[in-house]
């Protein structure tokens, strides 16, 4: 758990005969993150070739993008095959499916072009209805138009027999011709239209055999019949869009059955392949090799073993041996899942370098101590749980969601951490119910601790937080040590600003200060102490530079010793300068959690003395209101802090955030 | 630091909800409009989705994209301290001046080409910017005389009338276009003016990059559509750039291996962008697109730069501007290649 989980090469060679099932088996176990074989052509180019599948993987990704785009169009997310999926895998009939799919989508874009073709028609009246509706126009302005109005009205008439191809002349324009009734064989209408086609209008009007007509009286309040017609032409062209677009959707849905099997099988044969183009063949055996973790070494061995019916050979290298194929080992984590929102605070850092420390397991107590520190409380810490219970509650079942879960999960800690540390401060909503089993953290601050213990004042707090900041300094350290050790990187371990040398003086310093807060900042160490704690060490640092010069570039740069020496001075005084000023800051910035802590009760007296100003309701909704402000404002800037503490005051000791991610080829791979 | 910590906080956290980069690849590979516009439903632009479902109309959802980066521009303009509302007012005239732009054009096809506009008068917008400018009328105007003076008032109104008549005799709008970008650079350099020394250093940098970029996007025009004079383009370049003066542009426009006038700089100043420039490309064009790119990426390496820098500045704001408007560029261009069929690799290289 402490360090990133063990991981294992396999070098395998089966008989092509094979190679269907042993790719099975490896996809079923899906713990196997490959190598692209290619890396072995310098060794053997000439008998080694790629595996040439029936379809191409890129066929099949293709395929398998057109068919999700239709389910993702009706809302469907298609979920991951599983292992009947795969014992059901079938050969994909690429060019039937392409077909159905190409039909589909010829169906789906003349239902678009129509959409299209409705919504065109639609602007044009909402053209004409803004422009009524910003004039004013009525039937009166036939004649006389309202200033920069820019639609044209005229009544008419024109032979029965001319309606539809008055009707197709006027499509491609924004008019709207109302039919005001019939004489004989001879139309009555009402046309509107933009002004600045009126040259397209009175071709077609010519064409249509339009003669214009007096505006009869009774016509007089027709402005009223135009808003009605606009608007139940709208309304009619809306009922049409939402029948095309409810055809789209039911286009989809009448195939959604058959596009999500089609989409399993066409993942399960692209994950196949996946896995088989980083296979290579000779005439009759291919080759693979990846990463996966030690502890599935044995599954693996007896499913590859179980497929191939013992006609392979499989060779087992450890990370590090000489026998291992690439650079990069990719790097798994090894937590328990309670540890799972603490993973993700690292991950959001950066992945462990493989072999270093995992910081998780230790991220877990440091990160739910400081935030305890900084907002302790058992009232609001309960709130802060509830909270994360319904974030979990409502992203439970959310794949996509596992972040904001694993956010909600964080704060059911946090608030965990808050309930602790109230009790030990003896916090309840800000108000002090019981005896606290550590310090009287609000007595403090409010200057009448009623509680006697061992931290009195807000001093003896801030010494508690530098105390907690030089631990977590330390322990930082240590893991630095331990990954350089690991490493067997020796001189590093000595000569590092987080090395032993580092590390000492950063020890020296600490007594140093110690000895004289002691003496009421009179007296130092004796010279000979203070020489052995902070004096040698520095000293010794000083042959880092030489030691890296003679050893690495002393033949180029012989030449320019003297160059060479000045330089030294300069890089030992800047180390000393960078670890003396970066420990300082580094210890100093624990305080934080102090202030935030005292900050965090301040706020609490100021709310419980405003509602003292008051009563009955009001000092009730200030408590309230002032609870809750602290719980926002506070508990975020408490989680904030505390992350930020990890990151730069912990992490920066020790942790090479340079790992690759171990992320296998499965049945869940997402991938895309 | 009091002026931008609030706005600091707040678009940071915007800025960390830009779309990843890994979306657009999802989106570059989806295989209709329809698939791509899916996968936005859970996003910011869920509402493109919407629009183009009931729709069908992908130009009515891009013009859902611009009113929303406009009120994003008026948002912000709300929060910001007033030192620097007159850049905010700049910058937002941009799109008054592109909106005004694309109405002129829409006169200019009907009245003057007398082509039929009626497939476009409805994709403009018709709302106030930041001045009272009747679309409407200057859509269905019968003259230039009738647009100068319904924008009247306005600073726009004399640029009109001073390109007006060039406009008819030339028979294009590429003078008065020229002129409106002109002008909308020198207010925005006006009023970078009258910030304070760190701003407006920042300010000038930015802006200074865009201009770059501007101008080599004119002189692309200019060698493909065009065929000016050198004096009639050097009219045409903005002045102001950051990393390509006067002087380097006439070069460019005239050089037949362009990227060598650039190697200079990008070899002082961005040294890791020198290898774009041994890129092989066959003709000029293809070598200024390839300069525009390079300096895309200068965009991109000002950006980080001021986001990883003091973030008090007027910095965060034009860089979160910069960010959100490529953002934006980046899903019109795949949306429109999606609906005009455009293979993803061509998708790729244009985005």
């Amino acid at each position: 758990m402490i360090f990133t989980t063990e991981m294992i090469q396999l070098f395998a060679v089966v008989l092509g005969r094979d190679c269907e099932r042993v790719t099975e088996a490896l996809l079923r176990e899906g713990v196997m993150q490959f190598i692209n074989i290619s890396e072995l052509e310098s060794d053997k180019p000439e008998s080694l070739s790629a595996i040439k599948p029936q379809v191409s993987l890129a066929e099949i990704s293709d395929l398998r993008k057109q068919v999700e785009g239709f389910l993702r169009t009706g809302g469907i997310t298609p979920s991951p095959p599983n292992e009947k999926d795969l014992n059901n895998r079938a050969v994909v009939d690429v060019k039937r499916e392409s077909i159905r799919l190409d039909k589909m989508a010829r169906e789906r874009d003349s239902m678009r072009e129509r959409q299209r073709t409705i919504q065109q028609e639609i602007l044009k009246i909402e053209d004409i209805k803004r422009q009524v509706e910003l004039y004013g126009i009525g039937i009166s302005d036939v004649t006389l138009p309202a200033k920069h109005s820019f639609i044209s009205m005229q009544l008419g008439k024109l032979p029965a027999s001319n309606v539809k191809l008055l009707e197709d002349g006027l499509k491609d324009l924004p008019s709207l011709n109302i039919a005001m009734g019939r004489e004989n064989d001879m139309a009555h209408y009402l046309l509107i239209s933009m002004k600045r086609d009126s040259e397209s209008i009175n071709k077609i009007l010519a064409n249509a055999g339009w003669s214009r007509v007096e505006l009869p009286s009774e016509l007089k309040s027709v402005k009223k019949d135009v808003f009605t017609e606009l608007a139940a032409k709208l309304e009619k062209l809306t009922g049409e869009q939402k029948q095309v677009e409810e055809q789209v959707d039911e286009l989809i849905r009448k195939e959604e059955k058959h596009l999500s099997e089609v989409w399993v099988n066409l993942r399960v044969n692209e994950l196949f392949q996946k896995i088989q183009a980083n296979f290579k063949s000779s005439s009759r055996t291919v080759i693979f090799t990846g990463w996966l973790p030690s502890s599935k070494k044995d599954k693996l061995t007896r499913m590859i073993k179980q497929a191939c019916e013992d006609r392979c050979y499989l060779e087992w290298n450890e990370a590090g041996s000489t026998g291992i194929i690439g650079d990069a080992i990719p790097v798994s984590f090894n937590n328990p899942k309670t540890l799972a929102p603490f993973q993700m605070l690292v991950k959001n850092f950066g992945i462990p370098k493989y072999g270093t420390i995992d910081p998780t397991p230790f991220v877990m107590p440091l990160y739910l101590a400081m935030f305890g520190l900084m907002f302790g409380d058992v009232g609001q810490g309960l709130v802060l749980a509830i909270a994360g219970s319904l974030g979990v509650h409502f992203w439970k079942n959310d794949k996509a969601k596992e972040g904001l879960r694993n956010l909600a999960w964080l704060i059911i800690w946090c608030g965990g951490s808050s309930v602790l540390f109230g009790v030990l401060f003896g916090s309840y909503f800000g108000k002090s119910l019981f005896r606290p089993l550590w310090f009287d953290y609000h007595g403090i601050i409010a200057g009448h601790s009623m509680y006697k213990s061992a931290v009195n004042d807000i001093f003896d707090v801030l010494a508690i937080t530098i105390y907690f900041g030089i631990s977590v300094i330390f322990l930082g350290l240590l893991f630095n040590w331990i990954n350089i050790i690991r490493e067997k990187k020796w001189a590093e371990l000595i000569f590092d600003k987080g090395g032993i040398l580092g590390g000492w003086i950063y020890a020296g310093g600490i007594y140093a200060v110690s000895y004289m807060i002691s003496h009421d900042f009179k007296e130092l160490p004796p010279g000979a102490a203070l020489f052995f704690l902070v004096g040698l060490p520095a000293l010794l640092l000083l042959i880092k530079e030489p030691y890296h010069f003679f050893k690495h570039e002393a033949s180029a740069e012989r030449s320019n010793l003297l160059f060479a020496l000045i330089n030294f001075l300069m890089e030992w005084f800047v180390e000393l300068l960078e670890i003396f000023s970066g420990y300082l800051s580094n210890t100093l910035s624990f305080m934080r959690v102090a202030g935030l802590g005292i900050a965090h009760v301040c706020l609490m007296i100021s709310f419980f003395t405003i509602a003292g100003m008051t009563s009955g309701i009001a000092s009730v909704a200030i408590l309230i209101l002032g609870n809750m402000l602290v719980i926002c404002l506070e508990g975020l800037s408490a989680g904030i802090q505390a992350l930020r503490l990890n990151y730069y005051e912990f992490f920066t000791k020790f942790f090479h955030g340079t790992g690759q991610l171990y992320t296998p080829i499965s049945l869940n791979s997402t991938d895309k | 630091m009091s002026k931008y910590s609030f706005l600091n906080a707040k678009l940071r956290a915007r800025i960390s909800k830009i779309l990843p980069d890994e979306l657009f690849d999802e989106l570059g590979a989806a295989p209709s409009i329809d698939a791509a516009l899916a996968l936005l439903a859970d996003t910011p632009f869920g509402a493109l989705e919407e629009i183009y479902s009931r729709t069908g109309d992908l130009k009515l959802a891009e013009r859902e994209l611009l009113k929303s980066e406009i009120g994003l521009y008026k948002n912000i303009r709300e929060h910001i301290h007033q030192d620097c509302a007159d850049l905010l007012d700049a910058l937002l005239s941009e799109f008054e001046i592109e909106n005004l732009k694309n109405a002129i054009r829409l006169y200019f096809d009907r009245k003057i080409r007398k082509r039929s506009v009626e497939s476009q008068v409805h994709y403009i917008l018709y709302d106030r910017i930041i001045h009272d400018i009747p679309i409407d009328i200057i859509v269905n105007a019968e003259n230039f005389e009738e647009i100068a003076g319904v924008c009247s008032g306005t600073p726009y109104d004399q640029i009109i009338k001073k390109y007006s008549n060039t406009v008819e005799s030339e028979g294009s709008l590429f003078r008065m276009e020229v002129g409106f970008d002109h002008f909308y650079y020198q207010n925005l350099l006006a009023s970078i003016a009258k910030l304070n020394r760190r701003d407006r250093e920042t300010a000038l940098r930015l802006t200074g990059v865009e201009i770059d970029l501007q101008n080599i996007n004119w002189i692309i025009r200019f060698k493909n559509f065009y065929d000016l004079p050198l004096e009639a383009v050097m009219a045409a370049i903005v002045p102001g750039g950051f990393n390509l003066d006067k002087a380097v542009m006439g070069e460019l426009y005239s050089a037949q291996n362009v990227t060598s006038v650039l190697q200079g700089f990008v070899k002082r100043k961005y040294p890791g962008l020198s290898a774009l420039l041994s890129s092989q490309t066959s003709d000029s064009t293809s070598r200024l697109l390839l300069i525009r790119r390079i300096l895309e990426e200068i965009m991109k390496q000002e950006v980080q730069r001021i986001l990883a820098g003091y973030p008090f500045t007027i910095g965060i704001i034009l860089s979160y501007f910069i960010l959100k408007r490529n953002e934006l560029k980046k899903i019109r261009t795949i949306l429109n290649a999606k609906h005009y069929g455009i293979d993803q690799e061509r998708i790729e290289s244009m985005i």
